[in-house]
């Protein structure tokens, strides 16, 4: 069977004078010539191209802690960056363009001023990311992602009879 | 002894009841989660989609190390590679949608460059591309031993997907089953749900694979057998002409086989 398949059309032995040669098409390249296929990989190798290009600028430092945005504040200066903390617990006050907020890790705490409104699991204590700058003691935000941790609690651990040691 | 054809019909259809309970007790039976309410349901689908995805390459590695390596080397080890990265791929890219569809309302955006979606995407263009050479025309060998090595460079992007989240610092959540303590870090009807979740998808992966693996089977059989009949008319064709050639007088040698697969 396999055997077959390996024939080539360059090992053909020399037609006899007026004989045309008969050329078997596989089912699986009749649709893809080879024009089309390079084509095709080409687009392909150009998005993988630009996705490790963006993977590069963006994912190698993907946020700063609040600790060590505060640490390299001066090299940061008024560039945007992502900035990762936990939202402080009773720091929240809605202003007319969005919320005002502090972020923490470890013991440094940054204060936000976010444009927009935040997204609806924006709560005290869960951890966020936050895109934006420093602007004088204030980090100017103008996007709150959360950042979900794995853990997964049920909403009513009454309806689990033993969580599996889970409090 | 049934016949392969029964067995494939069985897990089609348990593949199909396994999917239908994941959905019952994810959509109904399970709680929502303490702080992600609702949007805990995703925990049912998109990690398992994602496991597939893993598996689905790994299966293609095997194939592709066994198509290589001398002693084994058969085109079925290929057919197998193919299939399951085919499969694979729509895998990933149910890994990406799924996750897309849950990141919006939980992060807060459809799309972010951190390093699990980045290698995530990568390795969805990775096997795109596997598959997209496959269609470059070539000898059917040729095909299948720089498929097998474009299988096996892909495959170094998947344990890369599956630590991005600990080596970089991601939006992504770590791992909750495969962490490295093993400890998964969700409980109760929701563990159990993600395992029905699992063992689910996994048969369906089964039974794309081996339809998949079937069809691969079938060109191949299919381009042999024209291949044959191709041989069969131009020994016709050349006897003619040497019988009419051999009145005349003059005789060229036929040639030993008149097909070709471009």
């Amino acid at each position: 069977m396999a055997e077959l398949a390996k024939v080539d059309t360059k090992n053909e032995p020399t037609a006899g004078e007026g004989v045309d040669w008969k050329t078997v098409k596989s089912l699986r390249s009749k649709s893809a010539t080879a024009t089309k296929a390079i084509v095709v990989l080409l687009l392909i190798a150009a998005a993988l191209a630009f996705v490790i290009y963006k993977g590069i600028s963006n994912a190698i430092q993907y946020f700063y802690t609040a600790q060590q945005a505060v640490a390299q504040k001066a090299q940061l200066g008024s560039k945007t960056f992502r900035l990762e903390g936990i939202v402080v617990p009773g720091s929240i006050k809605d202003t007319q363009s969005g919320v005002d907020f502090e972020v923490r890790f470890a013991n440094t705490i940054v204060p936000v001023v976010e444009i927009g409104s935040p997204p609806q699991l924006f709560q005290p204590t869960i951890p966020v990311v936050l895109v934006g700058h420093f602007q004088g003691n204030y980090f100017w935000s103008n996007q709150i992602m959360i950042k979900h941790t794995a853990n997964y609690v049920a909403a009513h651990p009454n309806r689990i009879k033993n969580a599996g040691g889970g409090s | 002894m049934k016949s392969s054809k029964f067995w494939v019909g069985v897990l089609a259809v348990s593949a199909l009841f396994g999917v239908a309970v994941t959905y019952w007790l994810g959509l109904f039976v399970t709680p929502p989660d303490v702080i992600q309410g609702q949007l805990v349901r995703l925990l049912y689908i998109h990690p398992s989609v994602a496991w597939v995805a893993y598996l689905a390459y790994g299966v293609t590695s095997v194939g592709s190390i066994l198509y290589l390596w001398k002693r084994t080397r058969s085109l079925k080890w290929d057919r197998l590679a193919a299939a399951s990265a085919e499969v694979g791929v729509v895998f990933t890219a149910l890994t990406l949608i799924t996750g897309s569809i849950w990141g919006r309302p939980t992060w807060h955006v459809w799309w972010t460059w951190d390093a699990r979606l980045t290698t995530t995407a990568l390795l969805f263009l990775l096997y795109l591309g596997y598959l997209a050479l496959r269609k470059v025309p070539a000898p059917r060998d040729k095909i299948a031993v720089r498929s097998a090595v474009a299988g096996l460079v892909a495959f170094i992007d998947v344990p890369i997907v599956h630590q991005s989240v600990v080596w970089w610092k991601t939006l992504h959540q770590s791992a909750t089953v495969f962490n490295a303590s093993l400890s998964p870090k969700v409980h109760g009807e929701m563990a159990w749900t993600m395992l029905v979740s699992f063992i689910s998808f996994t048969l369906v992966y089964l039974w794309m694979t081996i339809k998949r693996y079937q069809i691969e089977t079938n060109i191949d059989e299919f381009d042999n057998l024209e291949v044959e009949a191709a041989i069969a008319e131009r020994l016709r064709e050349v006897d003619g002409l040497v019988n009419s050639k051999a009145s005349s007088g003059t005789r060229e040698g036929g040639p030993k086989d008149g097909g070709s697969i471009s």
